[in-house]
């Protein structure tokens, strides 16, 4: 059995999400699509969504629930929206990193 | 095809039905136990389940406590749960408060605690719902009629994964003499998606 | 390629229609779609996630177009169709 993936980040960590635009099923939303926010919590591990509908073996890995602005999402609003991520759709960000890369 | 009446629903009917006849032939499907069975799942999930659990959060804080931290967990003190599905899914409560408030949705498709909750309203599986919410959250509660203060902040949560998410409303003001049932009855569908007040 | 289903912040949709006391099901048949896509899924026939992913590799018009259960209906089809159990034919398909 493979090693479960250890979770990367923790509450309060500053992520980006990615900017692909897989030709398959995902779970990461068009809106979040390149976006920095912060880690709230990690709540579980499953398998990646992606993997799972194109019958791809896929080992549990975590999901976390990630917050945003809706500023750096939309470029404006004053609310917070927050999206269940898997950890593949993650990458580290630094603080005072761009809220959106340009697509 | 003659007749306004008939169309494309009837057709729909027509064809599930033929559908169910094929997949019964296959020993995919046992028609009489289906109805039961879905039956039986629909009538344990409604929106009751979530007034009796807000009820019982605003009566006793330790519950309330523990609901959110890990509601799963919480739930079988009132005899309820998230099984019954074909899996049980982790359920989220995210309490409102004077300063913030809570909003469910699912962009991308319909996710949402049915097997606590029964079946989504219709507006919630809507592109209308689902487009919008995440955008302007504020004009979509105005069209239901709830304005909020400006102050208080929005957090609308999109159910993108596995996790299924209800609101804690706040208990209005004006209730301190009603006990748990009467609490209850006072919380609507709409209050535990965040469409409304209570 | 991003799927017609994904549309959070899309512009351009209507106002959002309540119905008051509205029922799980408008109809059997839609009743009985929820049904046949849970025994489906049960059986393992496909999981949640092929499910929706039929779904949204429906045609963007026609997916804007059906009703909650039809997509159902649709998702269902299609992958019984690609998945060997059910001929074209019996589906009526194309």
């Amino acid at each position: 059995m493979t090693e479960p993936i250890a979770p990367v980040f923790a509450p309060g960590d500053l992520v980006r999400t990615r900017l692909a635009d897989p030709p398959h099923h995902t779970r990461l939303p068009r809106y979040a699509r390149g976006a920095v926010g912060t880690i709230v919590e990690m709540h579980g591990r499953y398998p990646l969504p992606d993997n799972r509908a194109r019958r791809v073996p896929a080992e549990p890995e975590p999901v976390y629930t990630v917050r945003f602005a809706a500023k750096d999402l939309f470029g404006e609003g004053s609310h917070m929206v927050t999206v269940d991520l898997w950890h593949s759709y993650l990458q580290p960000a630094q603080p005072g990193a761009a809220s959106k890369e340009p697509s | 095809m003659s007749g306004d009446h008939s169309g494309p629903q009837a057709s729909l009917a027509a064809q599930v039905r033929h559908l169910e006849s094929l997949l019964e032939q296959r020993g995919l499907l046992d028609a009489e136990s289906l109805d039961r069975d879905l039956a039986a799942y629909l009538t344990r999930a409604s929106p009751d389940n979530g007034a009796r659990v807000v009820a019982r959060a605003w009566l006793d804080n330790g519950f309330r406590d523990r609901l959110l931290a890990d509601a799963n967990a919480a739930l079988p003190e009132l005899g309820l749960s998230m099984g019954g599905g074909l899996q049980e899914q982790r359920l989220k409560v995210v309490a409102n408060s004077g300063q913030e408030h809570n909003v469910i949705v699912c962009t991308l498709c319909s996710c949402y605690p049915i097997a606590l909750l029964g079946p989504s309203p219709t507006w919630y599986k809507s592109e209308a719902y689902r487009s919008r919410v995440v955008r302007d959250p504020r004009a979509v509660l105005s069209e239901f009629g709830y304005d909020l203060p400006s102050e208080v902040t929005i957090h609308v949560w999109d159910a993108s994964a596995e996790s299924r998410y209800m609101v804690l409303p706040a208990r209005p003001g004006g209730t301190d003499d009603l006990d748990e049932q009467s609490l209850a009855a006072l919380v609507t569908r709409n209050g535990l998606i965040g469409v409304a007040p209570v | 390629m991003s799927r017609i289903n994904d549309v959070g912040g899309l512009q351009g949709f209507a106002a959002i229609e309540q119905e008051q006391d509205e029922p799980a099901f408008h109809s059997d048949w839609e009743a009985h779609v929820f049904a046949i896509n849970r025994a489906l899924l049960g059986r393992g026939v496909y999981n949640l996630d092929e499910f929706r992913d039929a779904i949204e590799r429906m045609p963007p018009r026609e997916y804007l177009a059906a009703s909650y259960y039809e997509k159902w209906f649709r998702a269902i089809t299609t992958l019984l169709g690609e998945k060997g159990v059910l001929t074209k034919e019996e589906l009526h398909l194309d």
